[in-house]
């Protein structure tokens, strides 16, 4: 190889080099660079990747159309992902380089309390929107008041009092004693710690044991024996889902099958089902979306998944799409790239989406109506309330 | 105070989870013994195994428990070339570089089951692994006495190769001193390659069990490397039996743990003992009964 040919190689080498050290995510002055910091492994991945999907589906339909007007000239999306790997940590750091390296303009939310929170304060720091959904409303308004984050999911109270009003609504009829289990992370506090013992009181439920364990606890042996020894009826938990299908395993083996068991978080990914077989049968999950509600585009939403992945569709699939939805007609709304702008439409936002109506509060979060799930045969039906009731009620617990 | 039938079912099911733990624990304690090599991606092994289980199952329609040999031959075929390729290159240069490079190795195999598998929590679906025994006012998951009972065989098992074959005196003369091992003709890099075999399969076997009596993903193998170095700690370094007995004595006393203080605290009770033993009996409670 002559020397010329070997300066041009080292010279290309280097370029190459550093291309990849400083500008592989940059911008190009012509798209608009939004992101997201997901869980696509760890614990909550069975979340994260239905988020990606359905936010990477609003961006392809956005791109398909021509992309979005911004100062007159059309500009592609480019959606960044970034995989936290479950980790709070790895989620702010996620959002600082997405923001610091990727030059985002607009941030899309990972899935559950820890994990949005995170990545939400370095948005908030950076005066960077971020709209995200799986962080239930009293745990995000919890952490701070918001100008830069904006958050569409359900409302604890509300999901916590979908299942004692199902019960009493489809006559359920129990011994009235109710065992709760609930991990130690903040969604699991507020729910299972104070919700629950609350609504069991007004609803005529005597609780008879409230057990708290860590969110990566793996044995429940003596928590389902105490309950079991109390003669619980009712089983209320809020897990995530690994833990889900332990308790239930556990349950099982235990040879505890109460009248009704409600699991709250572990039980919604498709997942949990699939892992458990027959075991998820009868087992309710309180829930914000089906394909079968009155919106517009639920039913192909979820068409659409099935047939792009071959697998059971989630609700997870709705809130994210509508985030990354809302996020890009705010763009699109403000006709710029420019976060103060970006943030103000998002404000703005009015809109029925295929999740739901959105209007943003005070406290930047928009409430989406609950239903009453329960797993049927690998799927779930809305069991509750009747005008949105897809299926029978499956009563005992087989 | 619990009821007397929640108290004996907590403990004798937490020591029959013990004797399967001692299972997932035995590869570690023997490569240990052997390699003086903290096999840090033991743990990925124990995994390695229960998505072999349930592929197995998933493939063959054959009931895993059936399938435990060719299981344990599959992880240890996966196994060895690790050893040939990566470990054994690396003998001249101390047990540091080699214990960095499983931990490198479980790195790698944790993302490679996310890329292979997705990072979905799986678990073997089997009737027997949902079933209670109730013996009186005791009521025990079903699938923790076979898995115990599997565990006492194959640990006995163990136990019987290495101390009654040829095998086994080369095993443990390589264990002793190597270099005399070597002086004496016995091949230590032989050993040494199939005493990591024997550690993947018996991780196999665990990894199989602990699959169908609980749930498994890509990053659960953290928390059974941890489970099986207090075991290993407790019992002995590489000592057979005393893995059985470590198991057993973690289970029990993480029983009473989750008895006393909830079950979310059963694994600062089984680490609490964990740093006790190494602080106070570093080479474990059977340390002169060395198999």
């Amino acid at each position: 190889m002559s020397q010329r040919l070997k300066n041009i190689v080292k010279a290309g080498s280097l370029l190459a080099l550093a291309s990849i050290a400083f500008g592989l995510g940059a911008a190009r002055a012509d798209e608009i660079v939004i992101g997201a910091s997901l869980p696509l492994s760890g614990p909550l991945a069975g979340f994260g990747s239905f988020q990606q999907w359905g936010y990477k589906r609003a961006v392809a339909e956005v791109n398909k159309a021509g992309g979005i007007s911004i100062g007159g000239t059309k500009q592609m999306v480019k959606l960044i992902i970034r995989d936290d790997k479950t980790d709070p940590n790895a989620a702010a750091s996620n959002t600082e380089t997405l923001i610091s390296r990727d030059h985002v303009v607009a941030m899309l939310g990972s899935c559950t309390p820890a994990l949005v929170n995170a990545g939400a304060l370095v948005a908030e720091r950076a005066k960077k929107p971020l709209v995200t959904g799986c962080d239930p409303l009293e745990a995000f308004k919890s952490v701070r008041k918001w100008n830069y984050v904006w958050d569409l999911f359900f409302d604890e109270p509300e999901l916590a009092a979908a299942q004692f009003k199902a019960l009493a609504e489809l006559g359920a009829q129990t011994n009235k004693k109710i065992a709760i289990w609930h991990d130690n992370g903040p969604d699991g506090q507020v729910v299972g710690g104070k919700i629950w013992p609350a609504l069991a009181k007004d609803f005529g439920y005597e609780v008879v044991q409230n057990a708290e364990f860590p969110v990566d606890n793996t044995q429940f042996t003596s928590i389902i024996g105490e309950a079991k020894s109390k003669g619980a009826e009712v089983v209320l938990v809020d897990a995530i889902t690994p833990q889900a299908i332990a308790i239930r395993k556990q349950m099982a083996a235990a040879g505890f099958t109460p009248k009704v068991l409600n699991i709250e978080k572990g039980a919604e990914p498709v997942q949990f089902a699939e892992a458990l077989g027959k075991l998820s049968d009868g087992i309710l999950v309180g829930g914000y979306w089906d394909s079968s509600l009155p919106y517009p585009g639920a039913a192909d939403l979820s068409k659409a998944f099935e047939s792009e992945t071959k697998l059971t569709s989630s609700q997870h699939i709705a809130d994210s799409y509508a985030a990354a939805q809302i996020l890009l007609d705010a763009i699109a709304s403000a006709g710029s790239t420019d976060p103060e702008k970006i943030n103000a439409a998002i404000a703005k936002t009015d809109k029925t989406y295929a999740v739901g109506p959105v209007k943003f509060d005070e406290n930047h979060t928009a409430k989406l109506p609950i239903v009453s799930l329960q797993w049927q045969g690998g799927k779930t039906v809305i069991i509750w309330p009747k005008a949105a009731k897809t299926g029978e009620f499956l009563f005992p617990l087989p | 105070m619990p009821d007397i039938g929640v108290a004996l079912s907590t403990i004798v099911s937490g020591v029959l989870l013990g004797g399967m733990l001692a299972l997932t624990a035995l590869g570690l304690s023997i490569v240990l013994g052997v390699m003086r090599l903290v096999n840090l991606a033991h743990g990925d092994f124990v995994v390695v195994g229960a998505y072999v289980g349930l592929f197995f199952l998933k493939f063959t329609g054959v009931d895993p428990l059936l399938g435990l040999p060719v299981i344990a031959l599959i992880v240890a075929a996966l196994a060895i070339p690790l050893y040939r390729f990566l470990l054994a290159p690396l003998a001249e240069r101390g047990p540091e570089a080699q214990m960095m490079t499983m931990f490198a190795v479980a790195i790698i195999l944790e993302n490679a089951f996310v890329l292979g598998f997705s990072a979905d929590t799986r678990s073997i679906e089997r009737d027997y692994a949902t079933l209670p025994l109730t013996l009186g006012p005791v009521t025990v998951p079903l699938i923790y006495v076979i898995g115990f009972a599997i565990a006492v065989a194959l640990i006995l098992a163990v136990h019987w190769l290495i101390s009654r074959t040829r095998f086994g005196r080369d095993l443990r003369a390589s264990a002793a001193d190597a270099q005399a091992a070597a002086t004496l003709g016995i091949d230590v890099k032989r050993v040494q390659m199939l005493t990591f075999g024997l550690g993947a399969a018996c991780a196999g076997v665990g990894g199989t069990l602990i699959g169908a009596a609980f749930q498994f993903g890509p990053s659960s193998g953290a928390a059974y490397l941890l489970n099986s170095l207090a075991i290993v700690v407790l019992g002995g370094l590489g000592n057979v039996l005393g893995t059985l007995f470590g198991g057993v004595t973690l289970g029990f006393l993480q029983s009473v743990g989750g008895l006393t203080l909830g079950d979310g605290y059963r694994d600062l009770v089984g680490m609490a003992l964990f740093l006790l033993v190494l602080a106070f009996r570093p080479d474990g409670f059977l340390a002169r009964r060395r198999s």
